[in-house]
């Protein structure tokens, strides 16, 4: 085996190291250090009990939504109903549940497309550069001029609505913001020199986009991906609320908000049950998104490295 | 000895517990020029901030500090704010950050003359343009409606300094004021702060880690390390004696030349890089839009050859084309015209096998030991990069056991493989980034300002390593610096390069005694030198 | 200068020659014959023949592309097939509802978000800037439309400071008509004032991290100084940014929340359309809409020239 190792004399000067800081280890103990950042453990709090929250409304809520109570209907907040009944009897605790996982899962998709279609444009755009960085960013440019209400207005004229709409009208707009997103890191990354290093390797463009680039984009990406989360969460809850998205028998936050807007004299209860959901998760993902990027921030590390 | 301009007394600095100056005094005179030497981490920028009262908020400082009977340490922001910029200026060391990008320079120029003079708009342009004539900046030629963004790093220093010395302070401090620019223009601004202050009889605390550039200007000295001083009086006798193990240790290593074997003896008469004509221009962008600016030839029919196992130097001022040049040598940029062979192969017309036998006779060193490494990568990926070169396929124990060797080669252990590159200090990642591009065995190693990042004596500790690759391995190198110490140092030959064009080329030792060329002539000049300065003013 | 907004100008061009493109795609060729969908399943053959003379849908895929951007080009907007009047007329009718609306929403955002923002990054670290960055936290994640309803609820249906619903019209009663606007007004500005003011606080300090405040303060300037002559102006960037994009999400805000103020704007316009499927209106109003994103990313552009000197040497 020694004829193939490199064989130079071996020197009696050792240099000795000293680890300055100590890396994380394992996934577990990178957790433990992130949950000391106050923004971060709120948020992963509060999204942990959302996302719980709509899991299990797959298989059970407190009550049957489907199901007319005429004889409750219209009660305030009480151990019984949490979030009081609306004008049909109907639990608004477990119609906040329902509308969660409509909620989530239109926005977690849309976040999907941007995720799966934006970051491949973003890479080729920053690795290729010339014309076909010019046409992908002013395709990005044509594309941001249509905000995901106008797409799914034009997409609701032509098939109707649906939640479906919803999805391709917020993924759509995803794409150039995360394509943006993307592009920007990955032309940042471009000009270090690890890169000129590595093509001096011999290493293709595909390949260092893999290897150097996106490993290095990643946290970006999480903490872009946290914040177009809770803006599809808005969305979908702002055009559900018009009539855009989610249509009945299938309940979703904004939904809600439309059915309570009649009733607003009579029922607030009804417009402050789906609106504090919206909040919560909104600032909860929001939160989890500032904590990554503080926890992840070059420039932070920087500091605690530097003291 | 008349009352001191600036009296600091027991001054001692810390961040959250950890003590970054530690009881440090000065007095400093009307006139006088003292220079305040250390490798980073020592304090030195510290020193400066805290005489400012600009320390970062979450400092602690204690001590006296004294500017014309003023206790500053003592006032709070509005006075301070009166002094700042009147009775005392700073200059930093990046110029290219330093000036606000959105405001014209004659604006904040005449900014500081308005908060402290009682004049009109239009005079405060008015002494602001003599500034600026002052620092050799004509308003004729250099307009005060210029942004920082069109001009250059020295002139930019050169507005810094403008503006520093508008109100002709008592007191200016220049923290590490040449370090981010060449030896040429270093030496113009040297040249321009000793006019200054002969001039206006201000003192200059001049802070560097070049005790060539301190032994130039400075009557007297401070030697910091690690926030404490080790030696401090006349700048002469304490080059001279060097009577303080750090001291000699620090003179020593700026003119440190490593021991050598053979020098050269064994390299052979074939040509190893053999470049012709070599033109590298950078088309603009044609558009139908008038005042498209021209193209920019960078590399102008550039010829030479290096023997192998040759050590050659490639200096030149910045800007002349040396970095470009290594981009077409190491085949990361295509040429406009002419060829490149590395060991017969033309890079030009080679095909991806015969451009991957280049690549692994050629690797590459930077500058920047902080930006050449994958920071999400161990060490063990890092060195490994370029084992992909190689045909035959290896196991991952193969694999090891060539990483480890290249790391002993460059007198780091084996053990470090699983790290990060953060956990390693400059002079560490430098070594990384050396055995990264010997893992291939190249038979030459292109290193784009290799040493320049690093402190006086790690720096020596790595132009030892590079001798040793050379001498000991065969490994001929190309040393593109603008430090002719480090040309002198570890080279045989030495081509000086000036707007593209290969000016001189010859033995290192001949260029730097007798230099032909006007360029040569230029950087043997402009280059600080310890013992030439010593001499110099011994003679006077 | 010029030779950057002459670039950007043909950029814009550019821009709006593919939105143009996708709008009429979507609209005029996805649906396949469009005249069948607005006629729905019941219609005549012979109605649905009449609509498509009507519409110009026999001719050729081109020239009806061109002859639809002629009119826009010209304010032709062809003619409702619901309403039975010109678009133009349709549109000019409800702008005059949207458009105060959304510059009102903006003024009142930007003039809210920037005083905080400055006072947050002139107190950074202190409990006045973290009460600031908790309150904006919130903001950000409250939905325009739901902070509408409780104000509704509130100033409307329980102090009754102000009708609910509804909109005079300017000609009949121009005091109460901007009434009428001043809750919406607030319901689309203050989470989007959360958003800007978070964003121009992190640019502030970003800004005053640099070298160049160092030397500044090394000059002399006072801390206010500092924050208000070389920190704004530095921060200004990346403000533009997001007042570009501010505009597009108002504009679409708008339309949500003239659902709730029942206020005749071009959102009423668009919704009353699509449920009567008249794809001509949906078609131009979704168009003058992209138009006007676009002209504002331009207007955006612009602004960064003026906002940073080393843009404008660029071509």
């Amino acid at each position: 085996m020694r004829g193939l190792t490199l064989g130079y004399g071996v020197s009696d000067r050792m240099v000795t190291v000293v680890s300055k800081t100590r890396s994380p280890k394992t996934a577990w103990s990178w957790f433990i250090h992130a949950m000391r950042n106050r923004s971060f453990a709120v948020g992963i709090t509060v999204t942990a009990l959302v996302v719980l929250m709509a899991l299990v409304s797959i298989v059970w809520t407190p009550y049957d939504i489907t199901k007319l109570t005429i004889p409750d209907r219209l009660q305030g907040p009480s151990l019984t109903h949490l979030f009081g009944t609306d004008h049909f009897g109907r639990d608004l605790f477990s119609m906040v549940m329902e509308g969660s996982r409509n909620s989530m899962s239109v926005a977690l998709i849309a976040v999907g497309v941007g995720l799966f279609i934006g970051v491949p444009l973003g890479c080729l755009a920053a690795a290729k550069r010339g014309w076909l960085d010019d046409v992908l960013m002013r395709g990005a440019d044509v594309i941001f001029a249509f905000p995901a209400l106008l797409s799914a207005i034009m997409i609701t004229a032509i098939f109707g609505p649906g939640a479906i709409n919803a999805i391709i009208a917020i993924g759509i707009f995803n794409i150039p913001v995360f394509a943006r997103v993307t592009r920007g890191a990955a032309l940042a990354i471009w000009q270090r020199e690890f890169i000129l290093a590595a093509r001096a390797a011999g290493k293709s463009a595909s390949r260092i986009t893999v290897e150097h680039i996106l490993p290095n984009i990643a946290n970006l990406l999480v903490v872009q991906a946290t914040i177009q989360f809770s803006l599809g969460i808005l969305a979908e809850a702002g055009l559900s609320y018009v009539g855009l998205g989610a249509q009945p028998p299938s309940t979703s936050w904004g939904r809600m908000l439309a059915e309570a807007q009649t009733m607003m004299g009579i029922a607030p209860q009804m417009a402050l049950a789906p609106g504090i959901a919206i909040i919560a998760t909104v600032l909860g993902l929001n939160l989890l998104g500032d904590g990554l990027r503080d926890i992840t921030d070059p420039q932070t590390e920087n500091l605690a490295a530097h003291g | 000895m008349a009352d001191p301009l600036l009296q600091v007394k027991s001054l001692s600095v810390a961040f959250g517990g950890r003590s970054v100056l530690c009881g440090f005094d000065l007095d400093l005179a009307p006139g006088e020029i003292h220079g305040l030497v250390g490798e980073s981490g020592s304090g030195k920028s510290i020193t400066a901030l805290s005489v400012m009262r600009l320390l970062p908020r979450n400092a602690i400082m204690a001590g006296n500090i004294i500017l014309s009977g003023q206790k500053l340490e003592r006032l709070g922001e509005e006075h301070l704010n009166a002094i700042r910029g009147d009775q005392m200026a700073m200059i930093f060391q990046e110029p290219m950050t330093a000036l606000n990008p959105v405001q014209t320079i004659g604006d904040q120029i005449a900014e500081g003359i308005r908060l402290h003079r009682d004049v009109s708009p239009a005079e405060a342009l008015d002494m602001a343009a003599r500034a600026m004539a002052r620092v050799e900046l004509p308003p004729s030629r250099y307009p005060l409606s210029r942004y920082p963004h069109e001009l250059s790093g020295g002139q930019r220093q050169r507005v810094m300094i403008a503006m520093a010395t508008a109100l002709k302070p008592k007191l200016l401090i220049a923290d590490e004021p040449t370090t981010a620019l060449d030896v040429v223009l270093q030496a113009q601004v040297l040249k321009l702060l000793r006019t200054v202050v002969d001039d206006t009889g201000m003192a200059l605390l001049l802070i560097s880690h070049d005790l060539g550039v301190v032994a130039e200007m400075a009557d007297s000295l401070t030697i910091l390390q690690s926030g404490q001083i080790r030696e401090q009086g006349n700048a002469v006798s304490i080059l001279r004696h060097r009577k303080h193990a750090y001291t000699r240790q620090l003179a020593e290593a700026s003119t440190h030349v490593p021991q050598w074997k053979n020098r050269g003896q064994q390299a052979s008469g074939n040509a190893l890089v053999s470049i012709k004509n070599l033109v590298k221009t950078y088309r603009s962008k044609r558009t139908l839009l008038p005042n498209s600016p021209e193209d920019f030839t960078a590399v102008d029919d550039v010829s030479f050859d290096i023997a192998t196992g040759r050590s050659v130097g490639l200096v030149g001022q910045s800007g002349c084309g040396k970095s470009t040049l290594a981009r077409l040598i190491l085949a990361l940029d295509t040429p406009t015209g002419g060829a490149v062979q590395i060991d017969g192969i033309d890079l030009g017309t080679a095909d991806q096998s015969q451009l991957r036998r280049a690549r692994r006779r050629m690797q590459v060193v930077f500058q920047d030991p902080y930006g050449s490494f994958n920071p999400r990568m161990r060490v063990e990926k890092i060195i490994a990069e370029p084992l992909h070169l190689l045909n035959r396929k290896t196991t991952l124990d193969q694999q090891r056991e060539m990483i480890a060797d290249a790391l002993r080669c460059v007198s780091l252990s084996p053990d470090v493989m699983r790290r990060y590159p953060h956990e390693f200090s400059g002079g560490q990642r430098q070594r990384i980034a050396i055995a990264r591009a010997i893992i291939t065995k190249p038979k030459l190693i292109v290193c784009d300002e290799p040493v320049s990042a690093l402190d006086v004596s790690i720096r020596a500790e790595i132009l030892d390593l590079f001798a040793e690759l050379n001498d000991e391995h065969g490994m001929a190198c190309l040393f593109i610096t603008h430090d002719l110490a480090v040309a002198r140092a570890i080279t045989q030959e030495t081509l000086v390069m000036h707007r593209g064009k290969i000016v001189e080329r010859g033995p290192t030792a001949q260029i730097m005694d007798s230099p032909q060329s006007e360029q040569a002539q230029k950087l043997v000049a402009a280059a600080p030198n310890l013992e030439r300065a010593l001499k110099k003013r011994l003679g006077q | 200068m010029a030779a950057f907004i002459l670039r950007r100008f043909l950029m814009l061009i550019a821009t709006l020659f593919v939105a143009s493109l996708i709008v009429f795609a979507v609209l005029e060729i996805v649906p396949g014959d469009p005249a069948r969908l607005m006629l729905g399943l019941n219609a005549s053959e012979d109605a649905i023949e009449a609509l498509r003379n009507e519409m110009g849908l026999n001719q050729p895929i081109i020239p009806r592309y061109v002859s639809w951007v002629g009119g826009l080009l010209i304010g032709d907007f062809g003619t409702s097939y619901t309403y039975r009047v010109a678009v133009s007329e349709l549109v000019t009718e409800r702008i005059v509802v949207s458009l105060p609306l959304a510059i009102l929403a903006l003024a009142l955002s930007t003039s809210i978000a920037l005083p905080v923002a400055l006072l947050a990054a002139r107190h950074r670290g202190t409990s006045a800037d973290t009460a600031i960055m908790t309150a904006t936290q919130v903001g950000v994640a409250i939905p325009n439309f739901w902070f509408a309803l409780l104000l509704v609820y509130l100033f409307a249906v329980t102090l009754q400071w102000v009708p609910a619903v509804g909109f005079p019209g300017w000609g009949d009663d121009p005091a109460g008509s901007l009434t009428a606007l001043i809750l919406p007004a607030i319901a689309l500005a203050l989470p989007q004032a959360a958003i800007l003011s978070r964003v121009t606080r992190s640019a502030l300090l970003e800004a005053l991290s640099q070298d160049y405040i160092r030397t500044a303060r090394a000059k002399g300037v006072a801390e206010g100084d500092v924050l208000w002559k070389h920190a704004l102006r530095n921060a200004l960037i990346p403000v533009l940014t997001i007042l570009g994009l501010q505009f597009a999400f108002l504009l679409a805000g708008t339309i949500i929340i003239e659902n709730v103020f029942t206020l005749p704007g071009l959102g009423r316009l668009i919704f009353q359309a699509i449920t009567q499927r008249d794809l001509i209106v949906v078609q131009s109003v979704v168009m003058l809409l992209v138009v006007t994103v676009i002209s504002i990313n331009f207007l955006v552009d612009i602004a960064y020239a003026w906002a940073d000197p080393r843009l404008r040497g660029q071509r």
